[in-house]
């Protein structure tokens, strides 16, 4: 059997991997348009900002490992056509490939921001390594930036550059930072950690054009221009389709890929994985895209599972989430009280302040938690939380939570590990599920 | 982008503003820009308010009914056993 995968990232390798272990006969093909695949594109901005020391140590495997376990990676290798029907693919420089089973991994790209200059040097979508490695270089001599929306990768961004010492202006039309995602009281400490730091915050303003003459010297915005020697964009992820679009299959409203728990697409020979897909979400069944790295590897896995012959089914996600903005960590699962509030969905709100250690313990930080609960029920619907460490923790434990139905009074009375050194005798969780109760 | 598309993708990002005013005046946060232009008037004082006019049963069919990977096979969730494990 021959199984080719497009995309090269988490998806792409992970598909292959399992393939390759449900059918170690398979004739495994991986065509990646980058230069390298098996490394973490999430690390990079702690690289930038130098809290990891080499782009080398975010590899996780050679290219010589690869060719060991019998994957065939085509680097820089660009398929521009599928054709389900005689079940090839047009691939750049080498012509027709046939395949017995496709996954498609094509991975995602940032939300365009279509403005005059947007070609110009100087614009950086932080993504690929050995860009970033050149972009790295390039930020040593840099002494002002221009953050162009505060996505996910904006945040990690705006602490790298301030780290290196360069000038930060995020521009954005919303409010806040990821206010499509996150609730303002749970940024709010780092929105003001960044307001401290001296990060010019010009929200309710958008970039009307990049100026410059063939490299960026900065934006024109709806409220005047900001120089600066490099804009990087922080906009929203989007599914990176066009192929498989023009070869038929199926998309969602998300424009995602449609696919079962089998992660199969409209076309029974073809596979998809990762953030060119849309998954159900598991507490309202509404289609979500743009997923985190896990689950990309997580998909990646199912659809090469099933693609080799084998069974395995993916769940409806309820998306536990974490980055580290600065000092501060921030996290959360399935819905806050932006995106209930955006979708109408009725929930009840606890909330509650606590520590991650016990108070007289070096390096004890606060923490906030609040949950979201159905009114009728009380089932746990959603979470956010901010706070110095512990978030991903908590955030795992709040989605297994949320898909297995807990409830606000069996969080209220939930048992906790209390050790000084790692919890603090109140497990903030609780205190939120049981003053959520205590405001019925 | 195909219709359904283009709704979702308009729907999503108006309906995050109206909640972005209503939880940001909660909070005391910064309110988003007023609408401008014909469009931007449309999704937000016409399309938003009568969105959450619409009881959440009817929301739920019409999102159930537009194409995407919720109408595939998926696993149920199974109930929660209930007792001692052993």
């Amino acid at each position: 059997m021959r199984i080719a995968v497009i995309g090269g990232g988490a998806a792409g390798l992970g598909a292959a991997g399992a393939a390759k272990g449900v059918d170690p006969s398979a004739e495994l093909v991986v065509y990646t348009a980058d230069t390298d695949v098996a490394y973490s594109p999430c690390g990079i901005p702690y690289v930038h900002g130098k809290e990891i020391d080499s782009f080398d140590r975010l590899f996780l495997a050679t290219k010589e490992q690869y060719v060991a376990t019998g994957i065939d990676v085509h680097y820089e290798t660009t398929v521009e056509a599928i054709d389900p029907k005689s079940r090839t693919l047009a691939v750049a420089g080498e012509g027709e490939a046939s395949y017995d089973r496709l996954v498609i991994a094509a991975g995602w790209n940032y939300a365009k921001v279509d403005v005059d200059g947007a070609d110009l040097d100087g614009i950086y979508e932080v993504k690929y390594i050995r860009a970033a490695m050149d972009w790295d270089k390039r930020l040593d001599s840099c002494k002002s930036a221009v953050i162009v929306e505060a996505g996910l990768v904006a945040m990690e961004m705006v602490a790298a550059l301030l780290h290196r010492g360069i000038k930060v202006t995020v521009v954005d039309k919303a409010p806040w930072p990821m206010a499509d995602v996150l609730d303002p009281d749970i940024v709010e400490p780092v929105r003001q950690a960044w307001e401290d730091a001296g990060v010019d915050m010009q929200w309710g303003n958008w970039v009307t054009a990049f100026k410059g003459d063939g490299t960026v010297t900065g934006a024109a915005t709806e409220q005047g221009d900001i120089e600066a020697d490099i804009v990087i964009i922080g906009t929203h992820k989007v599914p990176n389709n066009p192929l498989a679009a023009a070869a038929g299959l199926k998309l969602g409203t998300t424009g995602g890929l449609i696919v079962d728990s089998r992660m199969q697409t409209s076309d029974p020979n073809i596979y998809a994985a990762g953030d060119c897909t849309e998954i159900p979400h598991g507490v309202s069944n509404i289609p979500i895209q743009g997923l985190t790295g896990s689950h990309a590897y997580s998909q990646g896995k199912t659809a090469g599972t099933n693609a080799a012959g084998g069974t395995r089914h993916y769940r409806p996600v309820v998306v536990p989430w974490g980055l580290l903005a600065g000092e501060w960590m921030i996290g959360g699962v399935s819905y806050g009280e932006t995106l209930a509030t955006a979708l109408g969905i009725k929930h009840l709100v606890g909330k509650a302040q606590g520590i991650t250690r016990a108070r007289y313990y070096p390096g004890v930080t606060p923490i906030t938690v609040k949950l979201l609960a159905e009114p009728d029920s009380l089932r746990l619907i959603g979470a956010q939380m901010v706070g110095g460490e512990g978030i991903k923790e908590r955030a795992d434990f709040l989605a297994m939570g949320v898909r297995v139905g807990l409830t606000i009074e069996e969080l209220a009375t939930m048992e906790n590990v209390y050790s000084p050194a790692i919890g603090a005798l109140n497990e903030p969780i609780s205190i939120a599920a049981q003053n959520l109760l205590a405001g019925l | 982008m195909g219709f359904a598309h283009w709704l979702r993708s308009n729907s999503e990002h108006y309906l995050a503003i109206d909640a972005q005013r209503r939880v940001g005046a909660r909070y005391g946060a910064r309110a988003p820009e007023k609408a401008r232009g014909l469009r931007e008037v449309f999704w937000r004082h016409i399309f938003t308010p009568a969105y959450r006019l619409l009881p959440w049963g009817i929301r739920r069919r019409v999102i159930a009914a537009l194409p995407g990977s919720h109408r595939r096979d998926w696993p149920i969730r199974s109930a929660r056993p209930r007792g001692p494990a052993v």
